[in-house]
C-alpha cells in the first residue's frame, strides 16, 4: 500500500503493507533511526513521534493510518545543523546519560511546550510520563524541560 | 509473538458507516468477522501476545481483514444537545480532555481520560475500543457505567441501542454481534455542577491498569441521592454497576446511611480476585474505601 505523509515538514511516500507499523516504516524505507523501539507495547515510550502534533507510540500506529498525516521525529527537531532549545537543553542539564529514551523524551516535552509555554514541574512530569528513563533519574530530564521552555519564553527560537 | 504477521493482514479504509456495514455484515456471513482499528492500543498489542497466524489450526484460511475506523468521520465528534451529550465511538482521550462540552458538562470524562495510560495513549486509544475490548479493567467503561450511558451500535439490520448494564456479558465478552460498529455513547447528563467522583487506584499514576478505580456520577437533592451511577473497574470478571450499593444509597437520606451496611453492599456487588496487579484482600478494602470516599463527599457520615 502507497501511503503518503509529511515527515518532518517533507512530503514523503512509502510502500509497505499497511499494517507495517510507522515505527518500522520511519526505521526502515525512510531512513529515520533516531526514534527508538523498546518495547513495542506502548509502554515504555522510546518509538515517541508526534502524529499531527501529538505524541504517539509509533509501536502502535499502522502506516495504513497515516496517509495524509504529519509525523514528526527527533530528526526534525534540529534545525540547519543546529541543535533546538529543548535539544540543547538536554545536552546542558545532563537530561540525556544513554540516549535511548532521549528521542522519545524530546517529542513528548516537545508537544507539551508548544502548549503549554510555562509548564510547572508537575504538568513536567504528567507529560513525560508514557516515557521510560533506566538512567538519569529523570529529576534532569524535568530540569532540562524547564529550562528549555525558560530559554523559549526569553526569544530563544522554537524547533521548526 | 506474533507481529510480523501485521503484514499479512489486508487493511481497508471505508467511506461511511453504510459501506462498513456492509462488509460487517458480508465477512460475518462467511464466520470471520471483521477486525476495527481505531487508536490500536489494545489490538495491535493483542497481535504481539498471540501465537503466530500459521499456528491457529482451523482459522480462517485469508488473514481477517481490518478496517481502520481511526478517522471515520461517523464515528467521530463530541456533541450536546439539551441534556444529552453524544460523544462518538473513534473519539480518542485527548478529544476528550479538550472538549469544552466535556470539561463543562461530563467532567467525569475529562478525569478519567487523563489517567488513561500515558499521554501517548490518550492520543490513540479510544472510547469504542475501550468498549469492544471490555476489560473488567477499562477506565472509560467505568465512567460510562456511571454516566448510565447508551451505547449506540449499528449493523445492516438497523441502529441499537444497548444500555451500559446490558453491554457486558462476561469476562471481555459484550452483547455486541460481530456484524455491529460502535458508533457513539449517549449520555442523559446530570443537572449542571452535580457532584462526581474519580479515583484509581494502580501501582504509579500514568501507564497502570487499575487495580481498582471507581467513577460516580450523582444528584442529591434534600440529603438524599435523586441519582446515583455507579461503575467500578478490576473487582468482577465485568466492570461492577454496584448495584446493592445504588440501590441502599437511594433508599433513605445519606446521612441515616451507616458505615457497616455501605460495607456490606459492596461486598455483595463484587468478586474480587488475586491477579498479577495485587489480591482479592486489597481490592476489596480499596473498594469499601472509595466507595465511602464518594458518599462522604456525598454528605454522608461513613
Ligand atoms: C501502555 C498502555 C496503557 C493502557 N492504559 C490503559 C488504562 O489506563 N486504562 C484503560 O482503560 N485502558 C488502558 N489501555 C488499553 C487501551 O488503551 C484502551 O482500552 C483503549 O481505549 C483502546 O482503544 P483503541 O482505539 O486503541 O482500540 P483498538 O486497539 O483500535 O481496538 C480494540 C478492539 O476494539 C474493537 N473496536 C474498536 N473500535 C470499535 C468500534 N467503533 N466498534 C466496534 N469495535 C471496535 C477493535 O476491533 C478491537 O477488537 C492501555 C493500553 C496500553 C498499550
Ligand atoms: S517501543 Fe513503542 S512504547 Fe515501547
Ligand atoms: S538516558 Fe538512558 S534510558 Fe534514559
Amino acid at each position: 500500500m502507497k501511503v503518503s505523509l509529511v515527515v518532518n515538514g517533507s512530503p514523503r511516500e512509502v510502500d509497505l503493507p499497511p499494517l507495517s507499523r510507522l515505527l518500522d516504516a520511519l526505521r526502515g524505507p525512510l531512513g529515520l533511526t533516531g526514534t527508538k523501539e523498546g518495547c513495542a507495547e506502548g509502554e515504555c515510550g522510546a518509538c515517541t513521534v508526534l502524529l499531527d502534533g501529538d505524541p504517539v507510540n509509533a509501536c502502535l500506529v499502522a502506516i495504513g493510518q497515516c496517509e495524509g498525516r504529519r509525523v514528526t521525529t527527533v530528526e526534525g527537531l534540529a534545525c540547519a545543523g543546529h541543535l533546538s532549545p529543548l535539544q540543547r537543553c538536554f545536552v546542558e542539564e545532563g537530561g540525556a546519560q544513554c540516549g535511548i529514551c532521549t528521542p522519545g523524551m524530546l517529542l513528548s516535552a516537545e508537544a507539551l511546550l508548544a502548549r503549554s509555554p510555562d509548564p510547572s514541574e508537575l504538568e513536567v512530569r504528567e507529560a513525560l510520563a508514557g516515557n521510560l528513563c533506566r538512567c538519569t533519574g529523570y529529576q534532569r530530564i524535568v530540569e532540562s524541560v524547564r529550562a528549555a521552555a525558560a530559554l523559549r519564553r526569553g526569544g530563544g527560537g522554537a524547533a521548526p | 509473538m506474533s507481529l510480523a504477521d501485521l503484514r499479512l493482514f489486508e487493511m481497508r479504509h471505508v467511506a461511511g458507516l453504510g459501506p462498513l456495514c456492509e462488509i460487517m455484515a458480508e465477512r460475518a456471513a462467511l464466520g470471520a468477522p471483521v477486525t476495527l482499528l481505531a487508536g490500536g492500543t489494545d489490538w495491535v498489542v493483542e497481535q504481539e501476545l498471540r501465537p503466530p497466524l500459521e499456528v491457529a489450526a482451523g482459522g480462517p484460511a485469508a488473514p481477517p481483514l481490518v478496517v481502520d475506523v481511526s478517522r471515520l468521520s461517523d464515528l467521530r465528534g463530541i456533541s450536546l444537545s439539551g441534556d444529552t451529550l453524544r460523544v462518538g465511538a473513534a473519539t480518542t482521550y485527548l478529544e476528550m480532555l479538550r472538549s469544552d462540552a466535556i470539561a463543562a458538562r461530563a467532567p467525569l470524562l475529562a478525569r478519567m481520560s487523563r489517567d488513561v495510560g500515558a499521554v501517548q495513549i490518550q492520543a490513540r486509544g479510544t472510547l469504542g475500543g475501550n468498549l469492544a475490548t471490555a476489560s473488567p479493567a477499562a477506565d472509560g467503561v467505568a465512567a460510562l457505567a456511571a454516566y448510565d450511558a447508551t451505547v449506540v451500535v449499528q449493523s445492516v439490520r438497523g441502529e441499537r441501542r444497548i444500555p451500559m448494564s446490558a453491554l457486558q456479558t462476561g469476562y471481555k465478552r459484550t452483547s455486541r454481534a460481530p456484524d455491529e460498529v460502535i458508533v457513539a455513547v449517549e449520555i442523559a447528563l446530570p443537572a449542571p455542577g452535580s457532584p462526581w467522583y474519580w479515583r484509581k487506584i494502580g501501582a504509579r499514576r500514568a501507564q497502570a491498569i487499575s487495580k481498582v478505580a471507581l467513577a460516580g456520577v450523582a444528584e442529591v437533592r434534600s440529603g438524599r441521592a435523586a441519582r446515583l451511577g455507579l461503575g467500578m473497574a478490576s473487582v468482577a470478571p465485568t466492570t461492577a454497576l454496584l448495584p446493592s450499593v445504588r440501590a441502599l444509597c437511594v433508599s433513605r437520606p445519606l446521612a441515616e446511611l451507616t458505615g457497616a451496611e455501605v460495607d456490606a453492599a459492596v461486598a455483595q456487588d463484587i468478586s474480587p480476585i488475586d491477579d498479577v496487579r495485587s489480591t482479592r484482600g486489597y481490592r476489596e478494602h480499596c473498594a469499601r474505601g472509595v466507595v465511602r470516599e464518594l458518599l462522604r463527599q456525598l454528605g454522608a457520615q461513613v
